[in-house]
């Protein structure tokens, strides 16, 4: 069973996945309110934290080739029943249309579609 | 705000800012004895204005915020929060000088805007979804699908891998291209499954080469365990091929906009909420 648990913990010790976690999650993401409103702000540092994106490089390629040339076939077609052509399952998730791509172009469309207050001060960054 | 007594040196000029959680329901219930952001941290507190609140706590000055313990500080409050009313999460590291310019400079000039977005996540709470690729079983569906990968596999077998580098880098990122692809089906796929038991989804991007889904849900309460429900079945169907993570609930970090704040008064806001319904259920001409 697949439960919901939040990423944070409640009232333990910082954990270092659950860290993680929260970093991906709250980066970049929430209301920003602009300078003009921190004006007053001498004073106060916020480290920032680089996102972690994905960009494929040579060394993911050699990465990638290493492993796949260690990788048993015959075992993990034993290993893992089913996974291994199984095209009929990879067919019908191609069949399947892009309803959460959908969702999400459509919240970005309306976002965009939207200009930014007059006075510019609150804007989110959430790169839409 | 008065300055608090401190120990000489621990607290620099004396003075202090106020950390700006998020904004909430002015009729919520006092946050009790929550701790906040910053070393030492102070307890988290409702600043008031018309119907709003704002969850705010003192921060000193000078400071430096973003250890893990403020980043966790700041996601539990948000969280927990928004498990129990709705919450506009600002972004990490929001301080204004004072309370009185919570209420005035934000609170108060947002009112409407607020109020209105609020209502948007009044029973709702976001959920985040992760699942990862188990390499040895997405490599062998990639040379089983891919010719050309099983023939270079052949080829740098048992090979010097500097006499066959570059048939390792055409390899790689053959394998790297079909996990792109494999992704965005498999993501398509989990939008089919979620999309019944949530108001809005987000495809959010992948953080690891083996990311095979990476969306946020906004979803209503009651609907947690159709939610949780659905997404067994899915890691049952992915067993020994995707393990699944679901995350939540938490504040509705991916869904809360710049557009949501704008014009409370006018349709662009029915016009969302519109938007969203319709997303309820998949469309069979999307």
């Amino acid at each position: 069973m697949v439960r919901a648990m939040q990423p944070g913990g409640r009232g333990g010790e910082p954990s270092p996945t659950g860290l993680a976690d929260v970093i991906e999650i709250i980066l970049d993401q929430g209301l920003v309110i602009d300078a003009y409103l921190r004006l007053s702000l001498v004073g106060i540092e916020v480290l920032t934290i680089d996102a972690r994106i994905v960009v494929a490089s040579v060394d993911t390629y050699l990465r990638f080739a290493e492993a796949v040339s260690r990788l048993d076939i015959s075992r993990e077609k034993e290993g893992l029943p089913g996974l291994v052509g199984d095209s009929q399952h990879s067919s019908a998730i191609r069949k399947t249309k892009g309803v959460l791509r959908e969702m999400g172009d459509r919240l970005r469309e309306f976002a965009e579609s939207e200009s930014l207050p007059a006075s510019g001060r609150l804007r989110s960054r959430e790169g839409y | 705000m008065a300055a608090p007594a401190a120990p000489e040196g621990a607290r620099g000029l004396g003075q202090s800012a106020c950390y700006v959680y998020g904004i909430v329901p002015a009729d919520v219930d006092r946050t009790g004895d929550v701790r906040g952001v910053g070393d030492p941290p102070a307890r988290v507190q409702l600043v008031r204005h018309g119907g709003l609140g704002a969850l705010v706590s003192a921060v000193d000055l000078p400071g430096r915020l973003g250890t893990p313990e403020d980043l966790q500080a700041h996601a539990q409050i948000l969280d927990a929060t928004a498990v129990e009313v709705p919450v506009l999460p600002l972004q990490f590291g929001t301080v204004m000088a004072t309370e009185e310019a919570v209420a005035g400079e934000l609170l108060a000039v947002y009112q409407e805007a607020f109020a209105a977005a609020l209502k948007q996540f009044e029973g709702r709470a976001q959920y985040v979804v992760k699942g990862r690729y188990v390499e040895q079983a997405v490599l062998a569906e990639a040379l089983e699908e891919i010719p050309e990968a099983a023939r270079l596999r052949e080829q740098i077998r048992g090979k010097n891998p500097a006499a066959t580098r570059q048939a390792r880098i055409r390899l790689g990122e053959i394998i790297n291209n079909a996990i792109t692809a494999k992704r965005a089906a498999d993501t398509r796929a989990l939008g089919e499954v979620a999309a019944p038991c949530c108001v809005a989804g987000v495809v959010r991007e992948p953080t690891h080469e083996l990311d095979a889904v990476h969306v946020a849900l906004l979803v209503e309460t009651s609907r947690r365990d159709d939610l949780e429900q659905a997404l067994s079945d899915l890691a049952s169907d992915w067993e020994g091929r995707i393990g699944i993570r679901l995350l939540g609930p938490m504040a509705p970090y991916d869904f809360t906009t710049t557009s949501m704040l704008q014009a409370p008064h006018t349709r662009n806001h029915q016009a969302t909420m519109h938007d969203l319904r319709a997303l309820e259920s998949p469309r069979p001409n999307a």
